[in-house]
């Protein structure tokens, strides 16, 4: 099942200059929704006037050289989930990121470099599958046990609000694409693997053309916010006091 | 002076719902992060300034003084059972403080329930239960020649 290309089959119905089409107007709709978010939310002004207000407080000049290091030093930190504090958030976090990343570009491979009639590489699949069971495990342990409504602010884990567009979108694409991807292989009647492919295209569409009102820019603009906390520390323009020199714990 | 909390910074962890002692932080149900859901009943305690693992949370200062520019923020590091602050005065002057909050690791203080129940004697005598191994000292202090 996990080597099976689900969209080799399709482009036997649809011409594969369609599926590209519709990556490609997927990729838009992500920059278009981004842009729209930071501006409408007023986020990026108010980033905008600190980044100012901190360079106005600088102590210390960086220069490029520094300022390069904190750029590699900003990815190391997200490419582990560095900000989280708490172990489950980080293991589901990270899940879903790497997940997400292995489901979008193995997709964007397969459709782009493997269209019809080409044989795929059976790793494709492979990892395209992977993702999408990486975005379940970690989807899902986030889903009902560590949304922070749910953790901490007495909502039902059944509970769905605006601010689950982006999770709920994400897991229900993840989750009727490999049910797709399984009735394909198993050789399902026309009818199922058709309902099951309309779900995946409609969770999917609706997880990248609603990103000016989900979470989705997130993945965006926390590094950058990362990044901007780092140059605050190191040119000492940033409001928080120094960390102590002296440790108080005295006895275990 | 209310809290407020810089969305862009805030990763809606929950620990400023969990500690905020008039149950006011809660979640935002559009964005899942952290907000004063009533700043009229904040009493700046600043458990949620502290507890904020990402320094996301301030205090705003009234609209009367605010513009004067002071600023109170906070540090708390309980690796080192340490607490600063930094104060911004009116003037533009700054001063730094720090305070020890403990002694012994974050985590490490037993509950009443994970010590062994104590011999029905003690209830005779004057000291508290597991005093005075507890406190580290060999015996509690006594006034000489009383």
């Amino acid at each position: 099942m996990f080597s099976h290309n689900p969209f080799a089959a399709l482009s036997e119905v649809l011409p594969a200059i369609v599926m590209q089409g519709y990556v490609l107007l997927m990729a838009v709709a992500v920059v278009i929704g981004t842009l729209y978010d930071v501006q409408h939310k007023g986020s990026a002004e108010y980033f905008g006037r600190r980044r100012k207000r901190a360079e106005a407080e600088a102590k210390r000049r960086l220069s490029g050289g520094e300022r390069f290091l904190l750029v590699l030093a900003t990815i190391a930190e997200a490419a582990v989930s560095g900000e989280f504090c708490k172990w489950p958030r980080r293991i589901t976090h990270l899940l879903k990121m790497y997940g997400f990343l292995l489901y979008v570009i193995s997709t964007v491979v397969m459709v782009f470099g493997y269209p019809a009639g080409t044989q795929t590489p059976a790793v494709l699949p492979a990892l395209w599958s992977l993702g999408a069971l990486m975005i379940l495990a970690g989807g899902l342990w986030f889903f009902f046990f560590q949304r922070v409504n749910v953790a901490f602010d007495g909502a039902s884990p059944l509970h769905l609000g605006r601010a689950d567009l982006f999770i709920g979108s994400l897991l229900a694409s993840a989750f009727f694409a490999l049910l797709w991807q399984h009735a394909q292989s198993a050789g399902a009647g026309a009818v199922l693997v058709w309902t099951l492919f309309g779900l995946y295209l409609f969770f999917t569409t609706l997880l990248f053309v609603t990103v000016p009102w989900s979470k989705f820019a997130h993945m965006f603009f926390k590094p950058a916010v990362a990044y901007q906390r780092k140059v605050e520390e190191a040119s000492g323009s940033s409001d928080l006091p120094r960390p102590s020199a002296e440790s108080f714990i005295v006895r275990s | 002076m209310p809290t407020f909390t810089d969305m862009t910074r805030c990763d809606g962890c929950g620990e400023c719902v969990d500690i905020c002692p008039s149950d006011i932080m809660h979640i935002d149900p559009v964005y899942r992060r952290s907000y004063n859901i009533e700043p009229n009943f904040c009493w700046e305690c600043y458990s949620c300034v502290k507890a904020c693992p990402h320094h996301a949370i301030d205090v705003r200062g009234y609209a009367d003084f605010a513009p004067l520019g002071h600023k109170v923020r906070v540090l708390r590091e309980p690796e080192k059972g340490a607490v600063s602050w930094k104060i911004r005065y009116r003037d533009g002057r700054v001063k730094e403080f720090v305070f020890p909050m403990r002694t012994t690791p974050w985590g490490s203080i037993k509950a009443a329930q994970d010590y062994p129940p104590p011999d029905p004697s003690a209830l005779n005598s004057q000291l508290l239960s597991h005093e005075p191994e507890a406190l580290h000292i060999p015996a509690l202090p006594t006034i000489q020649g009383a």
